[in-house]
């Protein structure tokens, strides 16, 4: 075997700073799209409380749905797939990439293409939303940080479109 | 020359002088002008021509329902906007503003012939002469009257500009900032409410900003609001849409009032989400129709209030008033205060409230009642008008050199309207006020009808003794519609006034009928002897004012308009000369061209390569879902048209996707990875589609499935190698899963590794070789790619693109959905009756499949087609005739889905769909073509390795 296959990722790794908002590119992730009717089934399998409130996360995890939690790990850890159970988990570490936009305006940059109001949306909360036309999941990871995740083809035109709106803060 | 700038007065900085030009002259203003008050104190009453007779027109009002100076300003190349009004223009230093609608000057205008031509343009004109010969619209009519009726012209060059865009969220919007605006906001202020209160004007205070007395008032609330926490006042934006669930449209506009170059967004896009809206958009003064009313000169009394009070602008030296309205009178007394000579007061009223009687003769002013104005003279400015008792006797002329009018007060209803609030008739302010409301939503001061600035008297036209029919009194002065255009539309028997608004094109400018609609009403009402209410109501729609297309467009231009999808291994492409092409948003590498070589070239030398040897190709687009949960099988045998539920764990199956009608709506191979786990494949452009129908069917038609569906295309890169030297290549590089024939058929997977990192491995062959596709991690793509060819170097590895794979594809007659298919294709009508699992007691288009159209002969059905000349390649989607020596039109049989040179088989081989198509085996047909007539014989799809020898290998 030769060396190790080295990663390619969709956006520049270094910071994009603009008018105090940094942009940036979290470190890769494992990820897994957690599915169950019943969320003790799943607590139960991976021995992790779930958060019940849709838009809440507990941990690790994200409540996105009625039945659906998007759990985000270190890169590489594993967990039980629960062959046979009434649930499903699917791996999805590589699908998105987690942009960050952070700084004391950074909700007015978000706001540039979020139709969430953010005055409501506190520290901890996680959404399925959109930035302008593109699919993402927000997480409010501190009062003036927010995570982007979103899938990696996606990227570059988020981190374009993030930047841009952070140029025209005045 | 007859306005100009008193000694004294107004809000403008006269400290601060301001040059801009006008139709190529300097003109000085100060700041705070607009370009019309700053025009006006230059004596300069000549702003525009009109739409359709190209008539000389001035300013009418002061604000947003300006309908006649309409301007353009431009600010350098590609920063041109048309159709501006000078009223809402803010001067600065070097602003360059011309006149619109004329030719070749201002003064002297060609296109005026149509004004005297005025008797053979009536309503409905253009619908009742320009209908026939059809063939003379498109190169005569239409190109004519374009060029001859009229706004600004558009802008040809791209909008270096750059807009802004933003969602907001409050619990009390508060649409304009005058009195009834600001009490609002104050109202609100110390509440835990989120405020914004919005304006259109570069100054907050509506119509207390000409008041003087309320100066102090203003300043002091502004303050108090500006201090406020929870109050956000935006100047200079409009609301220009209300739409469902209290969601407002506004632009504020940042940089067009600031000499240039301006840096940052020129207009920004406010997006706004509101708990409760209350409306203060005030009310605008309606004019009176009489003959004349339109020279340049004649306007609205409260505009000339405005432009006293407000830029310290007189609008002439001798001016007179034409009232139906009290308001009229309390302009002209402060007019006459600031020492501004008064003509007359012309009321059309019999009797009015004495007080105003008193205060006219204290000032020494002329009071004519029961008087109108039957005539304006002058043609580009007012030189006297003509006045006459309202029974038509005492016909005197009176010198002044502007006329203003008070019609009376008509609240701004139009964002309520959006709203869908109902609307209530107001005979005594004839108007329409606010009624019940739709949204959370409230009216208050002058646009709910509360303030009506006095009594008047309302009426539809001016008493003249001159026959109506022959005098050009304008109701629509934007639209050029005149008093009798609409009397005609009504004898014309037209009642309703939708259809008169469309016939006259009353009310159908970029003002909307601001300063209109309620005069035409009237006007009908009176043609047709009924009330208003009984005719109807036309709406107000979006926007409010004109708004650019850049600020509606936001941040979505050049690279922002929308997402490129990239794969992972895009940049490697890039790098190495591919042409691409789009696939729904994804970019694909469609070929990979060598120096000197054109697409045919380098398409049929990837093709020898796969067929010959190895070729590598970036199939990362393809669609991904991952179906998992304990009745995974019992849903894709629902969903797909083949069976699913005894299919081994590492084997993969092609699953056929109908929708309800029967019709093909996508396919892909599919790999079942344990009992209850999938890996599906989609086609690039299906993904989204395919998802969304299968959420669909899982959620509300078998919501007791225990299965979920995770869509993982971008989880993982997907490299293809094809050709006979594919396992030789992946024999070193693979961990954990044997290779051999024996071990690893075509149509299963495997998982294991693959150079270190985990693989999903399938071997699957969309080109009719040895084939495997590899799911890697997406990350690793590309890195993946790159020691693929590096290692391939050996096999003369050939990176090959869309192009050569669908040539393969349609050697082997494997159909593209889309392609081959349009939505109205079976199974059976594609030859794939062997993807239809017979003794399936259903799945999703089942019943669709034994309509009596769909099992009648005859169909359309897909077959090969080999073209008796070999070296001729079909057009994709040429028409196939039967009998070639049939008269035109002939019967067309079908046409040409797929065509290609074959490189492997050194001719043209081809798809088509031809009725009865499988039954006319081994029959010639025809192709007619430009200047020739095409034969090919219908044959099988599969032209190539028609046993799958060199698949199994």
């Amino acid at each position: 075997m030769s060396e190790a296959l080295t990663r390619a990722e969709p956006v520049t790794l270094e910071a994009i700073v603009r008018e105090g908002v940094t942009i940036s590119l979290a470190p890769p992730m494992a990820r897994y799209s957690l599915r169950a009717r019943d969320p003790g089934a799943l607590e139960v399998l991976l021995g992790l409380k779930l958060p019940k409130k849709i838009g809440t996360t507990e941990g690790a995890a994200a409540c996105l749905g009625p039945d659906e939690w998007l759990l985000r790990l270190p890169l590489g850890a594993s967990i039980a797939m629960g062959e046979g159970l009434p649930l499903a988990i699917t791996e999805v570490s590589e699908r998105a990439v987690c942009l960050i936009a952070e700084g004391p305006r950074a909700a007015e940059v978000l706001m540039a293409g979020c139709p969430l109001d953010l005055d409501r949306f506190a520290v901890g909360r996680a959404t399925r939303t959109i930035f302008e036309t593109v699919e993402i999941i927000l997480i409010r990871s501190g009062e003036h940080r927010f995570e982007f995740e979103v899938w990696r083809s996606f990227a570059p035109w988020l981190q374009l479109a993030l930047t841009t709106a952070a140029g025209q803060l005045r | 020359m007859s306005g100009f700038r008193l000694p004294q007065g107004g809000r403008v900085d006269r400290s601060h002088a301001v040059n801009f030009s006008f139709d190529g002259m300097i003109y000085q203003g100060y700041a705070g002008d607009t370009l019309a008050s700053a025009l006006l104190a230059n004596g300069v009453m000549l702003l525009g021509r009109s739409f359709k007779y190209h008539r000389p027109r001035g300013v009418l009002g002061a604000g947003s329902e300006e309908p006649n100076a309409l301007v353009s300003v431009t600010r350098g190349p590609g920063r041109f906007t048309p159709n501006l009004r000078a009223t809402g223009v803010e001067i600065h230093d070097g602003l360059t503003a011309v006149s619109q609608n004329r030719w070749p000057s201002l003064k002297t205008d060609l296109g005026a012939v149509n004004d005297r031509l005025g008797m053979f343009l009536p309503a409905g004109f253009y619908n009742k002469t320009f209908m026939w010969p059809r063939s003379f619209w498109d190169r005569l009519y239409e190109p004519a009257i374009r060029r001859m009726a009229g706004l600004g012209e558009a802008p040809t060059e791209i909008d270096p500009d750059h807009y802004g865009a933003t969602y907001a969220h409050c619990d009390l919007l508060i649409v304009g900032a005058g009195p009834a605006g600001i009490d609002a906001a104050l109202e609100a202020s110390g509440t835990s409410k989120r405020v914004i209160l919005i304006d259109e004007q570069d100054e907050a205070g509506g119509g207390a900003l000409s008041d003087p007395a309320l100066w102090p008032w203003l300043e002091e609330s502004l303050k108090d609001l500006a201090v406020a926490p929870n109050i956000t006042v935006l100047s200079r934006t409009t609301a220009f849409g209300y739409y469902h669930d209290n969601f407002i449209g506004a632009v504020q506009r940042l940089t067009d009032h600031l000499p240039h170059p301006a840096t940052g967004a020129r207009e920004r896009l406010w997006r706004i989400r509101a708990g409760e809206v209350i409306l203060a958009q005030g009310a605008i003064e309606r004019p009176l129709v009489f003959a004349g009313n339109d020279v340049p000169g004649v306007m609205l009394a409260s505009a000339a209030r405005i432009f006293l009070q407000r830029y310290g602008v007189a609008v002439g030296k001798q001016v007179a008033l034409m009232a139906a309205h009290d308001s009229g009178w309390h302009d002209v007394f402060a007019l006459a205060r600031a020492g501004v000579g008064v003509a007359a007061i012309i009321d059309v009223r019999d009797s009015v409230d004495a007080a105003l009687l008193v205060e006219a003769e204290a000032l020494g002013l002329a009071v004519k009642l029961g008087h109108s104005v039957i005539d304006v003279h002058g043609r580009l400015a007012v030189g006297g008008i003509s006045i006459a008792r309202n029974d038509g006797t005492a016909v005197v002329r009176l010198a002044c050199d502007a006329l203003l009018m008070a019609g009376g007060w008509t609240p701004s209803v139009h964002l309520w309207s959006h709203s869908k609030g109902s609307l209530a008739w107001r005979d005594d302010l004839g108007a329409y006020v606010p009624g019940e409301p739709n949204e959370k939503v409230r009216c208050v001061g002058a646009c709910s009808g509360k303030w009506n600035f006095g009594s008047g008297l309302v009426t539809d036209s001016l008493p003249t003794p001159r026959d109506s029919a022959r005098i050009k009194a304008f109701v629509d002065f934007q639209n050029d519609v005149t008093a009798k255009d609409i009397r005609l539309a009504v004898r014309e028997g037209f009642k309703s006034i939708e259809h008169i608004k469309r016939y006259t094109t009353t009310g159908m400018a970029t003002d909307q009928g601001k300063t209109s609609n309620l005069n035409g009403l009237q006007i009908a009402s009176a043609a047709l002897g009924r009330p208003v209410v009984d005719i109807g109501l036309t709406s107000f729609r979006p926007p409010y004012t004109p708004q650019t297309f850049g600020a509606l467009a936001g941040h979505a231009k050049d690279a922002l308009f929308q997402p490129t999808r990239q794969t992972n291994i895009d940049g490697w492409a890039q790098e190495n000369g591919a042409v691409f092409e789009l696939v729904a948003q994804w970019r694909r590498a469609r070929y990979f061209p060598k120096s000197g070589e054109d697409m045919y070239a380098a398409v049929n030398r990837e093709c020898r390569a796969i067929r010959s040897s190895l070729g590598i190709f970036d199939a990362s687009t393809l669609g991904k879902i991952e179906v998992v949960g304990p009745d995974a099988a019992e849903f894709l045998n629902r969903m797909y048209t083949n069976p699913w539920k005894a299919l081994e764990p590492g084997r993969c199956r092609y699953g056929l996707l109908l929708k309800e009608d029967g019709f093909i709506t996508d396919d892909g191979v599919s790999a079942r990875l344990a009992p209850d786990r999938f890996h599906l494949t989609t086609t690039t452009g299906g993904a989204a589609r395919v998802l969304n129908m299968m959420e669909d069917y899982l959620q509300t038609e078998w919501p007791d499935l225990n299965v979920w569906l995770t869509s993982t295309t971008e989880q993982y890169a997907v490299i293809a190698l094809q050709g006979p030297n594919a396992r030789k290549l992946l024999e070193p590089l693979v961990e954990g899963i044997d290779l051999s024939a024996e071990a690893f058929p075509h149509m299963a997977i495997r998982e294991g590794r693959i150079c270190g990192v985990p693989t999903r491995l399938f071997r699957v062959s969309f080109t009719g070789e040895l084939g495997f596709e590899i799911n890697v991690p997406t990350a690793y793509g590309r890195a993946l790619w790159e020691r693929l060819m590096a290692d391939g170097a050996a096999y003369g590895i050939t990176p090959y693109g869309t192009e050569a794979m669908h040539v393969l594809r349609a050697e082997k007659g494997f159909i593209i959905v889309g392609q081959d298919t349009d939505g109205t294709v079976t199974p059976y009508d594609a030859g794939l009756d062997w993807a239809v699992g017979k003794k399936k007691p259903d799945f999703v288009g089942r019943r669709s499949l034994a309509r009596p159209d769909i099992v009648a002969p005859g169909r359309k059905q897909l077959v090969g087609l080999l073209t008796d000349d070999p070296t001729e390649v079909l057009e994709e989607g040429a028409q196939i005739v039967a009998d070639p020596g049939q008269s035109i039109p002939m019967k067309m049989i079908g046409h040409v889905t797929s065509s290609y040179w074959s490189e492997t088989l050194g001719r043209s081989v081809a798809l088509a769909l031809v009725a009865g198509g499988q039954e006319r085996m081994g029959e010639t047909l025809h192709i007619p073509m430009p200047g020739k007539m095409l034969t090919a014989k219908v044959s099988t799809m599969v032209f190539y390795d028609p046993e799958g020898a060199r698949l199994n290998v």
